[in-house]
């Protein structure tokens, strides 16, 4: 009779906590993937005004081109030349049409000559519809 | 040897408890809370398109150099700018803006110049570089 409630208890006790350690590392593997994929390296000019990206604002049709300040152009943090920029958007166009949203995240302090050399990449690709990537609101204490 | 399975279930609770503090804590240090971001819509005309053979009368004209901003042939601050775009706004906010930047102008204040005008509604933006 002493040994069957307590054999019961222990074993109710171990579901909750099983759940919350899933839970966490279901979080945690979403959470981490995105901040990888981006060059973290680049700096945002505030703009408050702009349409806010949620996550209807991000299709899997989008691209998202990252300029440093040094002028390193990258997709998902992977360095690209002119070439393979040309390359990606002429995929892009010829799978989604030339609206799909292309966003171009550049450093405050980026020289305009490197946006430019982007926009002109796009642009000869017929793609002349572009937005650019702005912080809303910030959450992240600033360095 | 029937007690015994009674002492092994409070026994299995603690790497348990050990693995959830654990996570509790790489997850709490990893994780950044992230800013919220906006896009600024704009079109960037091809190359080879001349901006000359639109009529002048309804562009505005943005000029951002490294050190400045011109409005329509004046040199303005910012705030001056927010204030010139809300007056032309009032009349027609589809007035095609021209916002032209020389290659050494930092793209903040390109953006800055964009969120001005999205700020009052103006959607025609076209950039073009110098």
């Amino acid at each position: 009779m002493a040994k069957k409630p307590n054999n019961e208890d222990a074993s109710l006790d171990m579901t909750p906590m099983i759940d919350v350690v899933f839970q966490l590392i279901i979080f945690f593997v979403v959470t981490l993937k995105m901040t990888d994929d981006k060059d973290t390296t680049i700096k945002l000019e505030d703009g408050s005004h702009g349409i806010v990206l949620t996550q209807d604002e991000l299709p899997p049709s989008q691209l998202t081109i990252d300029v440093a300040k040094t002028g390193r152009v990258s997709l998902s943090n992977i360095t690209l030349t002119d070439q393979m920029l040309a390359a990606k958007i002429r995929e892009r166009k010829a799978k989604f049409g030339p609206d799909f949203p292309c966003m171009i995240r550049a450093d405050q302090k980026a020289p305009h000559r490197h946006v430019a050399r982007v926009m002109n990449i796009c642009a000869a690709q017929g793609v002349w519809k572009l937005s650019f990537v702005a912080i809303a609101e910030h959450k992240k204490p600033q360095k | 040897m029937a007690r015994k399975p009674q002492e092994n279930p409070k026994a299995e609770m603690t790497p348990m408890i050990d693995v959830v503090f654990q996570l509790m804590i790489f997850f709490v240090v990893t994780i950044k809370q992230e800013d919220i971001y906006s896009k600024l819509n704009a079109n960037r005309p091809a190359p080879n398109q001349s901006s000359s053979s639109e009529s002048n009368d309804t562009q505005i004209k943005i000029d951002i150099g490294y050190s400045g901003l011109i409005f329509n042939g004046r040199g303005v601050r910012m705030n001056e700018l927010r204030s010139n775009l809300k007056q032309l706004s009032a009349t027609s906010k589809n007035a095609t803006v021209l916002i032209r930047c020389t290659m050494d102008s930092p793209h903040g204040r390109l953006v800055d110049v964009l969120d001005a005008c999205n700020q009052y509604g103006m959607h025609n933006l076209s950039i073009f570089s110098l």
